[in-house]
C-alpha cells in the first residue's frame, strides 16, 4: 500500500501509478495535452507540471510514478504561473482562429486558455507558418494548429499498428505527415483524429457543418458494420446524423473505430434512401401505400402457402438487421408454414461455430475480445482480421507488440508486419497445413490432455499427416511447420482467430477444433456483418429454434410452437445455397429477403439471379434499391441502423443495444414483418422491440428473463441469464480429401475483404467511395509484371464463369500466385466469376474455379 | 605528463603499432586477468567522473548497470561531440582511436557486455575512417571479436555515425537514434542503466572518460585520484577556441584555473587585448566576465563560481566582440538544434531568438530585455531535457553579467561592433 499526499488530502494507492492517475482517480484535476489514458508516455507538453516535495524542479504528472509518502501539490501560484506560459508558448505560433475551427468547442487548448486567462500578447515576432494539408478527401490536417504532442503518431504506431504518420522536420519547424505525403495511404482507421487534442487533424465529412455545442444528443450505440459491435456514440442535431465518435475504454473496442465505423455513416442520410414501397406493375416497380404493399405481400404469400404448400416458401434473413427484426422473421416464416429460413451466416459463420459447438461444447466462441492482446500466441487461419474485423486485427497487432507469436495460414497482408511467420498454402490446403501442424504439436506434447474423451478418439483415428508430408504436399518447408508448432506448443495462452473460408469448411473446422483443444486455446470467429451470432441466436436457421433449440426435438418445437400460436413443421428446411437452388428448380416459389442482398452476395451470381428470377413472389425489405431488390415484386422500404432501437449479438457473442438516435417516417425491420404476420393471423402484438425482447425473453431458453435493462446493465455476455443447450455434441468425419493439396497450378483467383467496404451500405456511403471507388485487381508486383500489367492498366479477368474488366492495382502485401478481386461493387464482384460447391456438412458454398486467364486490354 | 594525448605528436599515432609501441593495450592484458567486478571498484576508488558534461560518477553508473540482472547488456561511446566551441574528443577520436578501443574493450569486460558502440558526430568523416580501420585492427590483433588477447572473452564494437542532430549527444537520444528511431529524449527513469539500447541495461560515457580507464588501469587508482582536483581527479582535455595567442586542445590536471589555461597555457589574448567574456564548458554553460577566471575548471568549483565546467570547451571573446550576438548566435543553435518535444524549448528557443536578432538589428524595444529574462525563466526548469535549460540560461547570463551592452543596442537602435 502506498500512501501520498495530493492537495494535502491523504491518498491510499494499491499500485505505483502515476501522479496524473492517482490524482484523476481522485477526483484532482491535472491539464494535460500530450498525455492520453491508452497511449505510451510522453511527457513533452509540459502542461501537467505539478509541484513535488524534495523535488527541485517542477515534475510532469504523467510522467512521474507515486512513491510512498510523496507529497504533490497540483495547483499553486508557481504551476499557474508555469501553466500559463506552456500555453503562451504554444499560442505563438497558433493561429487564432476559433471562429473557423471545427474543434472549437472541444478543444483542450481553448479550455485551458480560459482556465488560466489570457497572456499579455506580448509576442511581436511572425508565427511560423505551415501549410494546410487539404489533399486528403477524409483527414484534413492544419499543422499550424498542431501542438507537437504526437498523440496521433503514437496512436498510428504504438496501438493501431498503421505506422502511417510521423513527425518530420524538427524543433519549432515539426509538423505530423504522412510518410506518403499530403494524402494519406493508411488504413484510414481516424484513431489519430480521436486523440488530437486541438483542430490539427480533423474530419473532413462535418467540416463547417456545426458546432460542437449545437450538437443536440449524443446516443451510445453499436457500429453498423461488422460483428465486433464496436461502441460508438452517434451526435445528433436537428434530427440528422453529424458523426459518429468512439469514447475512451468504452465497450469491446475500448474507444477505437475502423474506417467504416468513424467514415461510413453517411449512407443514412443518402439521397438513394428507399422512401415508398414498390410493388411492380407491368413489369415495373411503382410507388404504392404501405397498405396496399403490405396487403399484397400477405396476400401472395397465403396463396402461394395454399396452393404449393409452406415449403415453397423461404425467408433470407438480414445480418444487419436486429435481433428483433430476425427474430420476428423467422417467426413468420415459420408461421407460413416453412423452415426454410437462413442467411448470410450461412457462408462459414453459423456452419463453423456449429462444428466447433460440436466439438468442443456450447459457447466455445464466445470469447471476450480482451483475450487476443493477452496471449502469447495468436493463429489466424482462413481470413484478413485487420480487413474483416478490424478492431479485432488491432488487437491481434497489440499481441504482437507484447511479445505474442502471432501465425497466419492463408493471405492475411493486414498483419503483414505484425506476425512471426506467414504460411500460404493453397487457399484450398489449408487442412493439409493444420493437419501437419496438429502432428507436430501432438509429437511435442507427446500425449493429449485427456478430458474429451469422444474427441480424443476421434483424433487418433484422423490419420494426420506429419509436418513432413504435410509439408511436402503443400510445397512449404517441414522446418516452418515444425518451428510454428513448437511456437505453439510452448505458449500458455493461445488465441485462434477463424475466418469465414476456415469456417465453412467442415475439415478446416474441425481440425481448428482439434488445435483448439490441444492447446487449450480460445476461438475467435470472424464476423462480417453485424449481427450474424444474432441470426444464429434468434432461429433463423433450418433447423434450429430461438436460442440455440434443435426443431429435431420434439418436446422444444411442441413448446415453442404453442407460444406463438402455431404448429412448427418437424422438417428441416432448405439452406442458403439449397434455397437458390430450389428457387432455380421451381422448388421454392416465394421468397422473402429481408436486409440482404442475394442477387449479388452469394456466389455464382448469374445462377443465383436466374433463380431468383424463377420466383414466382420476390419480396425485398431494404433501405436501398439493391440488385435483389430491382428484381422484387414488392419492395418495403425499412429503417436503418440509427433510426431503430434494438440489439446486435456480436462476435464474442456479447448482445447489445442499438438506440433510436433519429426519427423519419418510415417502419422498422421487425415492424413491417409483424403487418404482414398480422395480415397472415400470426400473433405479433409488438408496439416497440422491447415488446419483442419481451418474447424473445419468454420463448428463449437462452435469453431467458433478459431485459434491455439488463443488457444496458452488463449482463449481456453469453450464455446471459438463459440456460444454453447442452447435449448436442457431434463428429462429423473428416473428407477423404482432407489432407490433400490440389495439384492446380498458376494464378489463383481469391476474394478481397477491403478494409474500406463491406457491402451494400458501404458503397452508398460517400467518405468510404472516395477513399476506395472503384473495383480493382490486385496483383502482386511479380504476378503483374509477368504479365506485363502496370498500376493503372486495364486487365481482363477470365474464369469458367465469365469475364470482367478491371483496372489493375499493383499491391507489395500480396504474395504468391494470386490475384484478389472484391465482391463490392455493382457489376464489378468476383462471384460472378465463380462457382461453388456445397460443403456436405455446413452446407456452407465453398468457392470452386479460381483459376483465371488474364489479359490486358 | 600526458595520459590522454600521449603519443600525439607522432604522426602514426593512429596506427596500432605505434600505440603498442607506446605502451598502449598493456592496460587491456592487465584488466583481462582481473575480475569484473575489481575493475568496477578500481574505477570506483579512482573517482572518475563522466566527461561528458554533467560529471556523475563513472563507477557509480557503472555499479547501476551491473546490478542489473538483464542480459545482453549494451556498452556505447558517445561520441556526438557537437556542443558549439567543443572539439576535445577529437584528438583522441582522430590521432589515438585505440586509446578509445582500449577502455571500452575493459569496460565490456568489466561490465560484462559484448557489444559496444561509437556514436559518432556525423560530421566526423575522418574520425570514422580512423576508427573503423583502428577497429579492424583491433579485431586482427584480438583485442576486439569472440576470443579477446585468447581469455575467451567477447566484445565486438562497431561506429555508427549520427546524423547531425545536438540533441543525439543527449544519452537517450543518442540510443533512440543508434534504435533507427527520432532522436528525441526518452522519459527517466528508467535510466540507461536499466533500460537502455534495445530495452536492456547500456551504459553510456563519452570519449574522454572511457579514455581514461587506461589510465586508471596503468598508474592504479590511488596515483589516479592524486591528479588535479581532489573532488573529481585526472587528466582533463580543455579545448581553448576564440581569442587567445594559442588555441587548441590542452591535457592539464582537472581543476586547472581558467586564468591559469588562457594567459600561461594559451598565451593570454591575443593581439594584447583585453578579455571580455568565457563561456567556460560549451555554448550552454553561463558565461563568465573577466572578474570570475579565477575559477578551478572542474566539476565541483565552477558551479560555486557561477557556471559550470560542461565539456571543459572554454570560449574567449576580446574587447572587440559584440556579446549581444555571441547571445544570438546561440540562440540560433538552439532553436535549431531543439527537437520539438517538449513546448518550452520548441517555442521558447524561437522566441527568445526573434527578440535576440531584432536587439541586434536596431529594432529592440525597451521591454525587450524584460520578456527575454521571463521567457527564459519559463524554459529554464520547465522543459523535458537540459537543452532547453541550457538555451534559457545563455541568455539569463548574458543578461546578468553584461545588460549594459544589451540596453546599448536598444538605445542607440543598433550594435556598434558592427564593421
Amino acid at each position: 500500500m502506498i500512501t501520498i499526499t495530493i492537495n494535502n488530502k491523504e491518498i491510499r494507492l494499491e499500485r505505483p501509478v502515476t501522479v496524473l492517475e492517482a490524482a484523476k482517480a481522485n477526483g484532482i484535476k491535472i491539464p494535460h495535452f500530450c498525455h492520453h489514458g491508452i497511449l505510451e508516455q510522453w511527457g513533452g507538453c509540459r502542461m501537467c507540471l505539478v509541484e513535488v516535495e524534495k523535488m527541485p524542479r517542477l515534475q510532469t504528472a504523467c510522467t512521474l510514478f507515486v512513491t510512498d509518502g510523496m507529497v504533490v501539490m497540483t495547483e499553486s501560484e508557481t504551476i499557474s504561473n508555469a501553466r500559463r506560459s506552456v500555453l503562451e508558448f504554444i499560442l505563438i505560433n497558433h493561429p487564432l482562429d476559433c471562429p473557423v475551427c471545427d474543434k472549437a468547442g472541444e478543444c483542450k487548448l481553448q479550455d485551458y486558455v480560459m482556465q488560466y486567462g489570457p497572456t499579455a500578447g506580448r509576442f511581436k515576432e511572425p508565427k511560423i507558418r505551415h501549410p494546410e494539408g487539404l489533399n486528403d478527401p477524409l483527414i484534413v490536417r492544419n499543422q499550424e494548429r498542431c501542438i507537437m504532442c504526437t498523440r496521433c503518431v503514437r496512436m498510428c504506431s504504438g496501438i493501431q499498428g498503421a505506422s502511417a504518420i510521423a513527425v518530420t522536420n524538427r524543433g519549432n519547424h515539426s509538423s505530423m505527415e504522412p510518410f506518403s505525403g499530403e494524402r494519406f495511404d493508411c488504413e484510414y482507421c481516424g484513431n489519430c483524429l480521436t486523440v488530437c487534442p486541438v483542430g490539427a487533424i480533423m474530419s473532413r465529412l462535418h467540416r463547417y457543418s456545426y458546432r460542437s455545442w449545437q450538437v443536440t444528443d449524443e446516443i451510445q450505440t453499436v457500429c453498423p458494420f461488422c460483428g465486433v459491435g464496436c461502441t460508438m456514440i452517434a451526435q445528433v442535431r436537428d434530427n440528422a446524423l453529424m458523426r459518429v465518435v468512439p469514447k475512451l475504454g468504452l465497450g469491446s473496442n475500448k474507444g477505437l473505430l475502423c474506417n467504416r465505423g468513424r467514415f461510413g455513416y453517411e449512407y443514412v442520410g443518402s439521397g438513394e434512401r428507399l422512401k415508398n414501397p414498390l410493388i411492380k406493375k407491368n413489369g415495373k416497380l411503382q410507388p404504392a401505400s404501405w397498405e396496399e404493399a403490405l396487403d399484397t405481400v400477405a396476400s401472395r404469400l397465403k396463396d402461394i402457402k395454399n396452393s404449393s404448400g409452406g415449403n415453397a416458401i423461404a425467408g433470407i434473413a438480414g445480418a444487419r438487421c436486429t435481433n428483433e427484426d430476425n427474430y420476428a422473421f423467422q417467426k413468420l416464416i415459420r408461421g407460413l408454414g416453412s423452415n426454410n429460413i437462413d442467411s448470410i451466416a450461412r457462408m462459414g459463420f453459423a456452419g463453423g461455430q456449429r462444428i466447433f459447438e460440436g466439438m468442443l461444447g456450447p459457447g466455445v466462441t464466445s470469447t471476450p475480445l480482451s483475450g487476443i492482446a493477452d496471449s502469447d500466441a495468436v493463429l489466424v487461419v482462413g481470413g484478413d482480421p485487420s480487413e474483416v474485423n478490424p478492431v479485432l486485427g488491432v488487437h491481434i497487432r497489440m499481441a504482437f507488440k507484447k511479445g505474442a507469436k502471432v501465425i497466419t495460414i492463408g493471405h492475411a497482408p493486414g498483419l503483414g508486419r505484425h506476425r512471426t511467420a506467414g504460411l500460404l498454402p493453397h487457399p484450398q490446403a489449408d487442412g493439409v497445413v493444420m493437419g501437419g501442424l496438429i502432428s507436430a504439436i501432438l509429437k511435442d506434447k507427446k500425449s493429449l490432455p485427456g478430458g474429451n474423451r469422444p474427441l480424443e478418439e476421434k483424433i487418433t483415428v484422423m490419420h494426420l499427416p506429419s509436418a513432413d508430408d504435410a509439408a511436402a504436399a503443400c510445397k512449404l518447408s517441414a522446418e516452418d511447420i515444425g518451428r510454428l508448432a513448437k511456437q505453439l506448443a510452448g505458449a500458455s495462452s493461445v488465441s485462434i482467430v477463424v475466418g469465414r473460408e476456415a469456417g465453412g469448411n467442415k475439415d478446416t473446422a474441425m481440425l481448428v477444433s482439434v488445435l483448439s483443444y490441444i492447446l487449450n486455446a480460445r476461438i475467435y470467429l470472424m464476423s462480417e456483418r453485424p449481427n450474424e451470432q444474432g441470426l444464429v441466436d434468434m432461429g433463423c436457421l433450418p433447423d434450429m429454434l430461438p436460442g440455440g433449440r434443435p426443431l429435431a426435438e420434439e418436446g422444444l418445437r411442441k413448446k415453442c410452437g404453442a407460444s406463438w400460436g402455431i404448429d412448427i413443421p418437424a422438417d428441416e428446411g432448405l439452406t442458403l445455397m439449397e434455397m437458390i437452388q430450389a428457387a432455380s428448380s421451381g422448388g421454392i416459389k416465394a421468397m422473402y429477403v429481408m436486409g440482404e442482398n442475394p442477387a449479388f452476395n452469394l456466389p455464382d451470381t448469374k445462377n443465383t439471379e436466374e433463380a431468383l428470377r424463377r420466383l414466382d413472389f420476390l419480396v425485398v425489405q431494404d433501405i436501398f434499391m439493391t440488385e435483389t431488390a430491382r428484381m422484387a415484386d414488392v419492395v418495403l422500404p425499412a429503417l436503418s441502423w440509427i433510426e431503430k432501437d434494438g440489439t446486435y449479438t456480436n462476435a464474442e457473442r456479447k448482445i447489445q443495444r442499438l438506440k433510436k438516435a433519429i426519427s423519419i417516417t418510415g417502419m422498422e425491420d421487425w415492424k413491417i414483418v409483424a403487418e404482414v404476420g398480422k395480415r397472415i393471423g400470426l400473433k405479433m402484438p409488438y408496439g416497440k422491440a422491447a415488446d419483442i425482447m419481451k418474447e424473445i425473453a419468454r420463448v428463449s431458453p437462452l435469453h431467458a428473463g433478459l431485459t434491455y435493462a439488463d443488457i444496458e446493465g452488463g449482463d449481456n455476455l453469453w450464455p446471459y441469464k438463459g440456460e444454453p443447450h447442452k447435449n448436442w455434441f457431434s463428429f462429423p468425419e473428416l473428407s477423404a480429401d482432407a489432407f490433400t493439396s490440389p495439384a492446380e497450378e498458376g494464378l489463383c483467383l481469391m476474394l478481397e475483404k477491403p478494409l474500406f467496404h463491406s457491402g451494400t451500405l458501404s458503397r452508398k456511403s460517400p467518405a468510404l467511395n472516395s477513399i476506395s471507388p472503384e473495383a480493382v485487381l490486385r496483383l502482386s508486383p511479380a504476378t503483374a509484371s509477368g504479365l506485363n500489367l502496370k498500376d493503372g492498366d486495364f486487365a481482363k479477368v477470365s474464369t469458367e464463369k465469365g469475364s470482367l474488366s478491371l483496372k489493375v492495382k499493383i499491391d507489395r502485401g500480396i504474395d504468391g500466385p494470386a490475384a484478389f478481386v472484391s465482391n463490392n461493387f455493382e457489376g464489378r464482384g468476383l462471384f460472378s466469376l465463380t462457382g461453388y460447391r456445397l460443403d456436405p456438412v455446413t452446407k456452407s458454398p465453398l468457392t470452386e474455379g479460381r483459376q483465371i486467364s488474364i489479359e490486358k486490354e | 605528463m600526458n595520459y590522454l594525448l600521449k603519443n600525439i605528436e607522432n604522426p602514426n599515432s593512429f596506427d596500432v603499432r605505434e600505440y603498442e609501441k607506446a605502451g598502449g593495450y598493456r592496460s587491456l592484458k592487465k584488466a583481462v586477468e582481473m575480475e569484473p567486478a575489481a575493475i568496477i571498484a578500481e574505477v570506483k576508488k579512482s573517482g572518475l567522473r563522466g566527461r561528458g558534461g554533467a560529471g556523475f560518477p563513472t563507477g557509480m553508473k557503472w555499479t547501476f548497470a551491473n546490478a542489473d540482472p538483464k542480459f545482453p547488456k549494451y556498452l556505447i561511446c558517445n561520441a556526438d561531440e557537437g556542443e558549439p566551441g567543443t572539439f576535445k574528443d577529437r584528438p583522441i577520436l582522430e590521432k589515438n582511436p585505440h586509446l578509445l578501443i582500449e577502455g571500452m574493450v575493459i569496460s565490456g569486460h568489466a561490465l560484462r557486455a559484448e557489444y559496444g558502440y561509437i556514436y559518432l558526430r556525423g560530421e566526423y568523416p575522418d574520425a570514422r575512417d580512423i576508427l573503423n580501420r583502428a577497429i579492424k585492427q583491433a579485431y586482427e590483433k584480438g583485442y576486439l571479436g569472440d576470443n579477446v588477447m585468447g581469455k575467451g572473452l567477447k566484445f565486438h564494437l562497431t561506429v555508427h555515425l549520427g546524423a547531425g542532430a545536438y540533441i543525439c549527444g543527449e544519452e537517450t537520444a543518442l540510443i533512440e537514434s543508434l534504435e533507427g528511431k527520432r532522436g528525441q529524449p526518452r522519459i527517466k527513469p528508467p535510466f540507461p542503466v536499466n533500460v537502455g539500447a534495445f530495452s536492456m541495461p547500456t551504459i553510456v560515457n563519452n570519449v574522454e572518460t572511457f579514455s581514461n580507464i587506461p589510465c586508471i588501469m596503468e598508474i592504479g587508482p590511488e596515483a589516479y585520484s592524486k591528479i588535479g582536483s581532489p573532488d573529481c581527479p585526472g587528466p582533463k582535455l580543455y579545448c581553448i577556441s576564440g581569442h587567445v595567442e594559442k588555441p587548441g586542445v590542452y591535457e592539464l590536471p582537472m581543476g586547472t584555473t581558467l586564468r591559469e589555461i588562457i594567459y600561461t597555457h594559451c598565451g593570454g589574448i591575443k593581439g594584447g587585448k583585453s578579455l571580455k567574456a568565457v563561456i567556460p564548458g560549451g555554448i550552454s554553460t553561463p558565461v563568465l566576465p573577466p572578474s570570475n577566471i579565477d575559477c578551478p575548471m572542474d566539476f565541483v568549483s565552477m558551479p560555486k563560481h557561477g557556471s559550470m565546467l560542461g565539456s571543459g570547451a572554454v570560449m574567449v571573446f576580446d574587447e572587440t566582440v559584440c556579446l549581444v550576438k555571441v547571445c544570438l548566435r546561440a540562440l540560433k543553435f538552439f532553436e535549431h538544434e531543439s527537437c520539438g518535444k517538449c513546448t518550452p524549448c520548441r517555442e521558447g528557443t524561437g522566441w527568445l531568438r526573434s527578440i535576440l536578432s531584432r536587439i541586434e538589428d536596431g529594432k529592440g524595444e525597451k521591454e525587450d530585455i524584460d520578456t527575454l529574462l521571463d521567457v527564459s525563466g519559463n524554459i529554464v526548469g520547465k522543459t523535458f531535457c537540459p537543452l532547453g535549460d541550457g538555451a534559457g540560461s545563455v541568455v539569463i547570463n548574458f543578461i546578468k553579467h553584461f545588460r549594459p551592452e544589451f540596453e546599448e543596442h536598444i538605445e542607440k537602435k543598433g550594435c556598434k561592433y558592427k564593421k
